[in-house]
């Protein structure tokens, strides 16, 4: 039993443990909970301890055969970070519903006990069909999630949208792969990697994938499902809505559209250019004029999973890397905001800016964090964000410049909202209202934060760890 | 020796169904008057009806049920052409009868407590379901015109019958009064195309149609045949509620008793697809239109082409029965996607949707391959456990608030306690309306799967995408069930029962199969 098999199964057997333990002890479910997925991150990390950095092959491989079905579970240097982000989130998930989340705790924890196993299965899995099916499936748990936890009456709204959304983009890619199917009998990874498509079936395949990613990423003409699922998912959705699940959407671009569709993937850059270029400057001027602290954050994601799009597809190396870098650098800080909001509306019960004014005052601590996250979001140096940034913007200028120099307005524009948001929150006098109910961080609360300052200040400072990794992956990925 | 001794042991399942059926009539009969006086006495003490009989009657049922599977599979000849050439029995038939004979047990099994709570106080009602089941298995193994209409008809006698069973209710008395009007009229088309056909050929039985429209060459046409096939297709559409036929359904599941429903949803439509198979994959196979339509519609020969074009983009060559069962097929797939959205009722909403998944089943019987045969099949199962599992839940019992009747989910807002009072019933039914929407790790997904795959190895594009599409459109519905089931605020208080104890097993055992089947989503391939 290979390690990798173990992680995808520890948090279904813990699910299952849970299963049986009754409905009050929430104290024991949350513990069990708890550990198991902590235990699922330790175990995670093994994979990146036995990693071995100099090939490309697919590592850690476990074939199953049967006789209707067999497929390959294994991971390579893109994949690897992915796995360990998704590890490290659901703890942490888990977590920030301690306090909060006082009804159906078990099924709370059960759903993102779930949640963890397809999400890892997706990154791992090698397989064109399961990737699809886990792909999708993360939308039943995640369905629940934002409309039983959610905080307001809209949230059902935002979760039909949530759902079909996807589901429309999703059953077009599924057209797609039942054509690559029929073209080559199978739909591993590894085969088809090494199978040629021809030009016109390229360009169509390509475009039922674009359908499907374009909607997870998002792209801009159907980002909508985006600020809508994330205002209403409880703050655990949201760590994992912009944690993992926009990821899952590049990691299709990087894993299958890139590697299989080389020429479509030429042809369709121009489009793909335009459209994360009008993305990135529309959503950081939306930004600007939100009210809602979660919206302001997740429009921001909007625009960093397009600056990801950009660099995947500057179609060198650079820009790869970089973007893999900014998906676990957003993955890491915009969870962290999100946090910071989820910490906020504990104690306000809103996120209305204009409610808030003067944290400083009453949260020393919490606003020093939130400054620190906040900043990583602009992509200050030394944090995380600007290391993928930096090596966006490198990979996309060898390309074109025009387009390195219009998405880099990003950098100005990021800057303008960020500082803006936390000017509001933390700036200012106080407000009369609120005077009496807020309290700092609590110790839970900050032994939660920790983890995510640790990891962004050493995603920024070194980086090269990180990078390391991913080289021979990425070169295989370009055919160099 | 005796001429057909060897046909009788092949039918020897059908045969004890049969006997089965006729004794328990005669049991039910004599015993009735007795019971009854029991009966009157107890409600005379205690003011409770208690169908006694009735409860007898369906356990007897069950055990023939499950006598008959026994003997099905025991049965030493497997492969035969009997009677004459009347009726056969191959693989995809035994597969078929096994399946018919599961989901009437299961239906039966479901509601048990049902027909015990409502007083449903007739026992013909319980043998006419298994009489029907009888019949059905006889429809699908009939290899001739004759046997198939007899058959055909004693099953819509037993329908119509059961339609209208509740007779103090209205609604069911006018479900039945429907479904027996417009089943007669299908019943006549039906007889038409046959009679058509005979008359063009001579021939009735359905290896020797295959022999006849396999030999013909570009020049012989069987313009009569070829109508009378359109005739015989339209009949059988009418019955598995395909679309433009497919009006009377709706009123008919809402109308008739709920447990009637639950069978008038799956068995039929395996019995008469499973026909659909054999007549259509292997009779009119090869029944040579082009060139009739050619001569027919010399004029509009263009707008055929065009037709061709549309439906199946760069097919060559296209089967007869293609045409329209394509459209069918894409008619009723947007119908019930688009009917079922705002439905109030329950069970209307289950015909839409029942309607929607005949338009899958369509496709794979369009393709005309052996995936595509496969596809469906598959997708019978898989339909067949959903949909148990539904009625399965609508079949417990629930009682409203000051209200002391037992009542059961009629308005789909009803559903709206679940959660909170019920939260596995809730899970269960969830997972069901994801598998039905075509979610992915669930059984639905599976079935859509390989259908859509046959669609496209066959190159029938049209109707996968618009397949694939109208699994989004029938999502928007089965999430608003789940939504309401889980996040609508209370309206009408409703208690829940416990769920009877059967009801419970079947419920735990097909939400397994829903969850589980990806671990291996070929074993339902294997068969």
């Amino acid at each position: 039993m290979s390690i990798l098999v173990s992680i995808i199964f520890i948090p279904i057997i813990g699910a299952l443990i849970l299963f049986f333990v009754p409905n009050w002890k929430t104290q024991l479910i949350k513990n069990i909970a708890l550990n198991v997925s902590c235990l699922n991150f330790l175990m995670s990390l093994l994979l990146w301890i036995y990693f071995d950095h100099s090939t490309a092959k697919f590592q850690f491989s476990q074939t199953i055969y049967s006789e209707s079905l067999s497929f390959t579970i294994a991971i390579d240097g893109i994949s690897l970070f992915f796995i360990i982000l998704t590890t490290f989130l659901v703890p942490v998930c888990i977590l920030v519903g301690w306090k909060t989340i006082s009804n159906y705790v078990k099924e709370y924890c059960i759903a993102f006990l779930i949640l963890e196993t397809l999400m890892i299965a997706v990154f791992c899995m090698l397989d064109l069909l399961l990737f699809y099916v886990f792909f999708e499936s993360v939308l039943i748990p995640m369905f629940i999630i934002i409309g039983v936890w959610g905080s307001r009456e809209r949230k059902i709204r935002a979760a039909y949208q949530f759902f079909i959304y996807t589901l429309f983009g999703s059953i077009i890619m599924l057209l797609g792969i039942l054509i690559i199917y029929l073209q080559t009998g199978t739909t591993d990874y590894q085969i088809l990697y090494t199978t040629e498509f021809s030009e016109k079936r390229q360009i169509i395949i390509w475009a039922t994938f674009f359908a499907s990613f374009a909607v997870k990423v998002p792209m801009i003409p159907v980002h909508i499902w985006l600020p809508e699922a994330h205002v209403e998912a409880p703050t655990a959705g949201s760590v994992i809505l912009a944690g993992i699940l926009l990821k899952l959407g590049t990691y299709g671009f990087l894993r299958f559209s890139i590697p299989l569709f080389p020429y479509a993937s030429m042809y369709f850059t121009p489009l793909l250019y335009t459209m994360s270029i009008i993305a990135i400057i529309y959503t950081s001027f939306t930004t600007i004029r939100q009210v809602d602290l979660k919206k302001i954050i997740a429009y921001s994601s909007v625009a960093h999973m397009n600056i990801v799009i950009i660099g995947l597809f500057s179609m060198n190396s650079i820009g790869i890397e970089g973007s893999i870098m900014l998906m676990l650098s957003h993955g890491i800080v915009s969870p962290a905001l999100f946090l910071c909001v989820g910490v906020l509306y504990d104690r306000y019960k809103t996120r209305l800016c204009r409610y808030y004014g003067g944290c400083v005052h009453t949260m020393p601590i919490f606003c020093i964090l939130f400054c620190l996250f906040t900043m990583a979001n602009i992509a200050l140096p030394l944090t995380a964000n600007f290391v993928g940034e930096l090596l966006v913007f490198q990979g996309v200028f060898c390309n074109n410049t025009l387009v390195a120099f219009l998405s880099a307005t990003s950098m100005i524009c990021s800057g303008g909202y960020s500082l803006l948001a936390y000017g509001r929150v933390a700036y200012g006098s106080c407000k009369p209202y609120y005077i009496r109910s807020f309290s700092d961080l609590s110790r839970r609360e900050f032994f939660m934060f920790i983890p995510f300052v640790v990891v962004t200040l050493w995603l920024g400072v070194t980086p090269q760890c990180f990078l390391d990794a991913m080289h021979c992956s990425v070169a295989n990925i370009l055919n160099i | 020796i005796f001429l057909f001794e060897n046909h009788f042991k092949t039918v020897f399942p059908e045969i004890f169904c049969l006997f089965a059926s006729v004794l328990l009539l005669i049991y039910g009969v004599l015993y009735a008057r007795i019971h009854q006086a029991n009966a009157d006495t107890l409600r005379r003490k205690m003011k409770i009806f208690p169908p006694i009989m009735v409860n007898h009657v369906s356990l007897l049922v069950i055990l023939a049920f499950l006598l008959t599977l026994i003997l099905m599979f025991n049965n030493p000849i497997m492969h035969a052409t009997i009677f004459y050439n009347t009726l056969v029995c191959d693989d995809l038939i035994f597969f078929c009868k096994i399946l018919i004979i599961c989901s009437a047990l299961l239906s039966v099994c479901i509601s048990l407590d049902y027909v015990r709570k409502q007083a449903l106080n007739a026992f013909e009602y319980i043998i006419l379901l298994l009489l029907a089941t009888c019949s059905m298995l006889f429809l699908i193994s009939s290899a001739d015109m004759i046997s198939m209409y007899l058959a055909i008809e004693l099953q819509s006698l037993c329908f119509y019958v059961l339609a209208a069973f509740k007779r103090n209710s209205e609604f069911s008395t006018e479900a039945g009064l429907k479904y027996f009007v417009l089943g007669a009229f299908s019943s006549g088309v039906l007889l038409f195309g046959c009679s058509l056909i005979y008359g063009f050929t001579g021939i009735t039985n359905f290896s020797e149609l295959t022999k006849i429209f396999s030999c013909t060459g570009e020049n012989q046409h069987f313009t009569g045949a070829l109508i009378g096939m359109i005739f015989v297709a339209v009949g059988f559409l009418f019955k598995i509620t395909a679309v433009p036929f497919h009006t009377w359904a709706p009123d008919v599941y809402e109308g008739s008793p709920t447990s009637v429903t639950a069978f008038f949803a799956i068995t039929p439509k395996i019995a008469i697809l499973g026909l659909f198979v054999r007549l259509f994959e292997s009779s009119f196979y090869d029944l040579n239109t082009e060139a009739a339509f050619s001569l027919q519609l010399g004029t509009t020969q263009g707008v055929s082409t065009t037709f061709n074009k549309l439906l199946s983009m760069e097919f060559t060559s296209t089967l007869p029965w293609q045409k329209i069962f394509l459209f069918c097929s894409i008619a009723s797939m947007i119908v019930g996607a688009l009917g079922a959205m705002n439905q109030k009722k329950i069970k209307r909403l289950l015909a839409y949707s029942s309607i929607g998944h005949v338009g899958y089943f369509l496709i794979g019987l369009c393709c005309g391959t052996v995936e595509g045969i496969q596809a469906l099949l598959i997708n019978l199962i898989i339909y067949l456990v959903m949909t148990i599992n539904i009625f399965a839940i609508i079949l417990s019992p629930v009682r409203r608030d000051f209200v002391h009747s037992v009542q059961r989910i009629k308005y789909i807002s009803d559903l709206s306690v679940l959660f909170k009072t019920n939260p596995i019933l809730a899970i269960t039914l969830a997972v069901n309306f994801f598998s039905m929407a075509g979610l992915p790790p669930l059984a639905g997904f599976w079935g859509k799967y390989y259908l859509l795959f046959s669609a496209f190895s066959c190159e029938l594009y049209l109707v996968a995408i618009v397949g694939g599409l109208a699994t989004v459109l029938s999502c928007v519905y089965y999430i608003r069930l789940v939504h309401i089931s889980y996040f609508e605020k209370i309206q009408n208080r409703l208690i829940f029962e416990r769920v009877p104890k059967i009801n419970g097993w079947i419920l735990a055992i097909t939400f397994f199969f829903i969850l589980f089947l990806f671990v291996s989503p070929g074993a339902t391939r294997r068969s």
